[in-house]
């Protein structure tokens, strides 16, 4: 089976969505995002790179409960699928080996 | 003071336009509550419009084959071609909007300057006179 690796958007969604847990929505896979990586999120970039990981069977989503704070709307909960795993795992493999043997950034790690 | 809730027309717009667009208003009004910012609200409806908008363009239509004659196929074009089309006289990009923005205008005119009226009376009469010019253009053009 061929690897699926990850734009660095997708990556952070999915490294987001395994962070919070089993209530991952979209406020907050963005604040994860933001209060980790300090990268400023768009809830609806996030919600079309969900899309788009939904439709790749990296993840999955089902609705969850109507809550007055949301104006009596329901929230979409995400969780990472087995296959996305296996990407998010691909992904780091791909990036760490083009990480080595850099020696610029070899001699800014020691 | 800052209000509570996000505008309603950002988020009457986002699910009017965006298909699941619900979450993302009900993601919107939560995010608010903690960060009230309607310029930011009203980036991420945009957004999220054109994104919905953009995504109605690349979705792959089927094609509708069907068992056509040819004797068939020469009348649907002949028809195709002859069928008179209506014309916007209203001159409004989006249908249905013609008329409710004229009323609008008159409302203002009557209201703040209520000297302009013989001017729209103009307007009104040159746009019947373009209007019956272009029909009959239009008709010639047909025969």
């Amino acid at each position: 089976m061929p690897r699926h690796l990850l734009t660095d958007f997708e990556l952070m969604i999915l490294l987001a969505v395994l962070r919070v847990g089993d209530e991952a929505y979209g406020v907050q896979i963005a604040r994860e995002i933001e209060a980790t990586s300090g990268r400023r999120v768009l809830l609806g970039a996030a919600y079309a790179a969900l899309e788009r990981l939904e439709k790749n069977s990296l993840v999955s989503s089902s609705v969850g409960d109507t809550t007055p704070q949301r104006g009596g709307r329901a929230k979409r909960i995400f969780q990472v699928t087995p296959r996305g795993l296996r990407a998010v795992r691909d992904t780091r493999e791909a990036l760490v080996a083009m990480w080595r043997d850099v020696p610029q950034l070899k001699e800014k790690l020691t | 003071m800052t209000r509570r809730e996000p505008p309603r027309l950002a988020l009457a717009l986002l699910e009017h336009f965006a298909p699941d667009g619900t979450f993302l208003a009900g993601d919107l009004i939560e995010e608010y509550r903690h960060h009230p910012s309607r310029w930011r609200v009203w980036c991420e409806v945009l957004a999220a419009i054109a994104r919905a908008l953009r995504r109605q363009d690349d979705e792959i239509r089927p094609l509708h084959l069907v068992d056509l004659q040819p004797a068939d196929a020469i009348a649907r074009t002949r028809n195709a071609v002859l069928r008179p089309k209506p014309i916007n006289l209203a001159a409004s990009p989006i249908a249905g909007t013609g008329g409710l923005a004229i009323a609008l205008l008159a409302l203002v005119a009557t209201l703040f300057m209520p000297g302009v009226w013989w001017l729209l009376g103009v307007a009104l009469l040159a746009g019947i006179g373009l209007g019956v010019l272009l029909i009959a253009l239009h008709r010639r053009t047909i025969g």
